[in-house]
This record gives C-alpha cells, structure tokens and sequence, in this order.
C-alpha cells in the first residue's frame, strides 16, 4: 500500500512580482518500507519536494494522500499532528539542541508524542542510541560530539518515536566518505528492522548507489524513477 | 515537563545576558522599593507631624463647624464644661486632650500688619497633647489670665518682633463687633510644622474667649492617644458615645484632614513610576526573547517539524522569561530589602544636602529622612517582575512560534 501518493504537485513561490516554479507537475507514490532517493542538482526542487511530503509546507496546487488521507487542505494544527507522530526528520546541519544532552535531545522527540510512559521513554531513547553506536555518549552535549555523532543523534531522534516516515535532507553533506557509509549503514538497518519508509535527498553517489530507488528531479519535474534491489554494501 | 526543563536550561544559555536583563528588572525594583520606602517615611513623617504638632490623633468639634472649619467662624462652638471633658477622658487609649479656640485676628505692631490665625489656649493641656514644649526657642510659656502671647519664629522675622516686644491682634467679636487683644511676646515657637511657625498667635484661652465676647465657648478638642495606630473604631465608638451628650458633635481622626488625604493622593505618582520601571523591564524581557528567537531560529524550525505546537513553542520562551522575571524578582527584593533596611535604620540626612532651614519653605524636615517597610510593596513587586516578564514575552515569543518553519529550518 503506497504510504504517500502525490498527484499534479504544483509549488510556485512569489517573491516580489516574479514568480518561480520549483515543483511543476509532480506525480508520485512512495511505498512503506521503501528506501528512495530524490536527486538532482542544485535548485532542482529535491527539497522543497521533501518539505511537502513531511508536512512542512503547502502545494501551491495539486493533491496530496497520507496513508490514504487528503492532507493538502489541513491546517497547520493538522499537520503539525501528522509529523508529531508519523514522520521523522534529519538535515543536514543536525539542527540539534544545543543545551540538551545527545540523551535529552533523543527524549525530546518522544516526549511530545502522547502516551507513553516515562519507563519506556527511557527504553526507547536508551535503545535507539544504542543502535546508532552511541552508547557510553547519553550524556554528551553536542558540542561534546563529533559531526557524525551529531548526525547519529539526529537519527536516533528521527527513529525513536518509531515513525512511518523518515525523510532526510543531504544527511551526508557534512560529513566525510567514512562517517557517511556509516550513517547510511544505520539508517539501512533501521529500514530493515523497523521497516521504515526512508526518503533522502542527496548529492551523495554513495547514497544514491545503495537505495533501493532512485527519484532523479530536474527543474521541478520527475525525469527519472528507477527501483532496484536494496544493495548492501556493508555486509 | 519537558518544555519546562528545555526552557531552564535555555534560561542558562546565556548566563551573562540573562544575569544582565535579570540584573535591569533587579534595578528596577530595588529603585521602586526604596523609593516606596523614603516616601512612606516621609508621609509618616508629615503624619506625625500633623499628629504631634497641629491635630492630634483625634478632634472633637460641632459638626457644622467642622465642615467650615477653615472660615473659623465664631458660630458653632462647644461649652467647654465638665461633662465633655469627663467624656473625653473615657475615650479608649486616651492620654491627654485640649481645649483650643481658633479666631481670625490681624496682628499689629504698630507699624505693619498681617493677618493670622489667633488660638487660645490652655498651654498646660495644649503643650501635653502637643509637642510644644522643645519649640520654644525663646522666652517662655504664657499663663492663663496673663495678657501675653507666643508666635511662630518665621512669623517673628517677617515682622521682626522678638520676646518682650508688644502686639496687638485686631479681631471681630462673636457680635461681630471690633475689639483687640493687647499681648506681650513671651516666647518664640519654631516647630518642624511650618504652619505654626508661619502665622499662627497663641493666647490664653480666658483672654481670648473674653477679647471675644464667647465665655466659656471652644471651637475643638485636641485628643492624644497612646497610640498612633489609626483606629476607626475608637473613633466610631466614641462618635457614638458623644451623641448621646449631643448629637451635632463629631469625631475626627487625623486620617480625616484634608492633608492627609492630599499626601496620599500624591502616592498615586507611584503609579507613573511604577509604569516606567515595568516599561523597561519589559523592554528588556522583549530584547531578550527576540535575540533568542532569532538565534534559535534553526531549533525552532526543528521543534516545528518535529510537530511542536505554536503554544509549545511560546510556552518554551515564557517560561524562560518568566525564570529571569523570578531571578530579577528576587535580586530586586534582595536589594530593595537591604536598601529600606539601611534607611530605616541610618536615614537619609537633608540636612547634609541642604544647609538651611527647610521649614520656612513650607518643608516639614528638621534633619533625617527614614525608610518605612511596606511589605505589600515587596510582595506585589515581585510579581509585578514574574508576571509582567511572563506578559512581555508573549508577543515576542508568537512571534518566534508563527515562523514558517520552512524558513526556520533553512533560516529563509
């Protein structure tokens, strides 16, 4: 069952009197337990296609179906529940909170989603940072933390309020060659123990070489859309 | 819980500016508090002034009377006789009380003339409800029967008469008919009350009562009180006890002068200071909360996509401001405590700034000033500086939480 389906996506931005189209006709699916990648060079559309598949933003025409749901008239009281809940993020400069613990900044984000004890708070976080190899770093502060531990935090608070979609913007585009493959490895492992939907945008050939689908965007316009298998180049 | 702990911890971000911006909204207080302080002190001080040198706790007068008391008519006057005076004395914390008669008079001194305000006095019980005694600054006090008067030092220097110099006041007789009253000085008053070194005669009340033809009539009591706790309820009471003697008597406290209530009126600029101080204050609160949404401008894209509310988000920036509030609040009443404490103890010397006598300018001040305590002021303070810190942010902090978090994020 597709997750997310996008039908005419139009995105058009005013600045001033001109106009500029960044997204012009965009038709898509995205699968559960899908591992994609948007890519496409600078200016193409990647992320303001990815802020509008996690909620972010509206479309300036065009529908939008989340898990069946026609969300592109929710208000922003609406939407922000679906994000609270379903969809996780990652960018590129970690955007983690500087006065919290890698612990703390983990918690956050469960914290605000309902229903759910302080004990399993706590599991959850403990687990989560643990499978992102950051255990023994709970109480580091991120300026106590590298970039790639950083960007591991950032994962962890992504994933651990288990959500159905993680989108990810250049998740790599700060970090060297080796920290990257690590992160991709974890992010890997999460889609296949957790089953969650990944979607990246990215530069990275790494990144694009081992998704399982690869969304090419220019100008706004889908030119390409490959499926593969999953390559996993870590096992 | 969360947001609260998030809120702490932002709260210490930045020690020095929030130490700083708590550190403005201490000033503020501090400066509020104590200057609450100096004028409580200073309208106490007026109050005694008025109790121990013009008034006394409580008068007794013809109730039509006193509501023209400033025209000192001669209608209307009390029989000064014995059970009225057995009355007084049953007043609960009673002390001592006089017998005065006010008289409109011109004086003369053979040369020039002014007009003054003549009171007969017994100066036995005058000089015990009043603090007279440590005034008289030359000479000595009248008898009763003796043709001799007693006047204010700023009324001797403008009409440059001393002890021993002969007076005559020029008044109206009850029949409305002119007579005078012929007095030696025999003494020179200078009270820390301007209006009694100013144009005031005293005489004795039998010379006075006989120059104008009234017997044994009065035109008040003075009533001391062994405390100086305003109590409306000896003064209700006794209103009631007097009425059963005459129902056209009235009681009135010190409280009741139209002095008093013109002093407090004066409180009132208080208000405008108050306004000010809360206005910098929450300038303060408003930079703080602004410069902190722009920098965290990329936290608060992120706090959005991860689904905070827009109320989250604002409740994160008031609570931290509330947090300085709280810390400047109790700076402030830190300080504002050390301050009263210092001025009620040491006081603030005038006379150090001012090397002359302020009392001929109408300025009741002989040399200090003490602080008062005002509890309340303390208490409302503080949450004048939580809940207006708390008010401030609001608007800064919608502000932040409205971003788009598009442009948050990407800091667009």
């Amino acid at each position: 069952m597709a997750l997310l389906k996008l039908k005419a996506i139009k995105k058009i931005y005013s600045q001033e009197k001109i106009e500029v189209a960044a997204l012009r006709g965009i038709d898509l699916e995205i699968n559960e337990g899908e591992f994609s990648t948007v890519f496409g060079p600078s200016g193409s559309g990647k992320t303001t296609l990815l802020n509008l598949i996690g909620c972010l933003d509206k479309p300036t025409s065009g529908k939008i179906y989340f898990e069946g749901n026609y969300i592109a008239n929710f208000s922003k009281k609406d939407l922000a529940k679906i994000r609270r809940k379903n969809i996780g993020f990652v960018f590129q400069s970690y955007n983690l909170i500087p006065v919290l613990t890698a612990y703390e900044n983990v918690e956050f984000a469960i914290n605000i989603v309902d229903d759910i004890s302080k004990d399993e708070i706590k599991d959850r976080v403990l687990r989560m940072l643990s499978l992102v190899g950051l255990k023994g770093l709970e109480d580091r502060k991120p300026n106590e933390l590298s970039g790639g531990q950083k960007q591991r935090v950032a994962i962890a608070r992504a994933l651990v309020k288990k959500p159905k979609l993680v989108l990810a913007d250049e998740p790599s585009a700060n970090l060297d060659s080796k920290t990257s493959e690590d992160i991709l490895e974890i992010m890997m492992k999460m889609n296949k123990e957790l089953n969650t939907t990944f979607l990246f945008s990215t530069h990275d050939p790494l990144v694009m070489k081992h998704a399982e689908r690869k969304i090419e965007i220019k100008d706004g316009m889908i030119t390409k859309d490959e499926r593969g298998e999953k390559v996993n180049v870590f096992s | 819980m969360f947001l609260v702990k998030l809120s702490l911890k932002n709260l210490m971000r930045h020690k020095k500016r929030t130490i700083i911006t708590a550190l403005i909204i201490a000033w503020a207080i501090f400066f509020y508090i104590t200057f609450d302080s100096l004028l409580i002190g200073m309208n106490d001080m007026v109050f005694q002034n008025i109790i121990d040198y013009e008034y006394g706790h409580i008068q007794i007068s013809n109730q039509t009377y006193w509501e023209n008391k400033d025209e000192l008519s001669l209608d209307n006057l009390i029989t000064n006789d014995e059970t009225i005076n057995n009355k007084i004395t049953e007043i609960d914390r009673y002390q001592n009380h006089a017998a005065q008669l006010n008289f409109q008079a011109r004086l003369n001194d053979g040369v020039n003339e002014t007009p003054v305000l003549g009171r007969g006095i017994r100066p036995e019980q005058t000089f015990d409800v009043l603090k007279y005694k440590d005034y008289i600054i030359k000479g000595e006090v009248f008898k009763m029967g003796e043709h001799k008067a007693i006047i204010g030092k700023r009324l001797s220097d403008i009409m440059n008469l001393d002890v021993g110099d002969y007076i005559t006041l020029l008044t109206k007789t009850k029949n409305d008919t002119l007579n005078t009253i012929d007095a030696e000085i025999s003494g020179v008053i200078n009270t820390p009350n301007p209006n009694i070194n100013q144009n005031l005669v005293f005489v004795p009340l039998d010379i006075s009562q006989n120059a104008l033809n009234l017997n044994n009539k009065v035109s008040h009591y003075i009533v001391r009180l062994d405390s100086q706790i305003f109590n409306q309820s000896i003064v209700n009471s006794f209103q009631k006890e007097l009425g059963e003697i005459n129902s056209n008597f009235g009681v009135y406290s010190w409280r009741n002068l139209d002095e008093v209530s013109i002093t407090k009126a004066k409180q009132s600029g208080n208000v405008l200071i108050l306004i000010i101080i809360l206005t910098i204050a929450a300038i303060g609160i408003i930079n703080i909360v602004i410069l902190a949404a722009l920098e965290r401008m990329e936290e608060i894209g992120m706090m959005k996509a991860l689904g905070l509310k827009e109320k989250e988000i604002v409740y994160t920036f008031v609570i931290e401001s509330t947090g300085i509030g709280i810390i400047g609040g109790m700076f402030g009443i830190i300080l504002g405590a050390i301050s009263v404490y210092l001025f009620t103890k040491i006081g603030i010397d005038f006379g150090a700034f001012m090397d002359m006598d302020m009392t001929q300018y109408g300025i009741p001040i002989i040399s200090k000033i003490y602080g008062g305590w005002n509890p309340k002021t303390f208490i409302y303070m503080f949450f004048f500086a939580v809940f207006g810190s708390m008010l401030a942010s609001i608007l800064p902090a919608r502000w932040a939480a409205k971003k788009d978090p598009v442009k948050a994020i990407y800091r667009r």
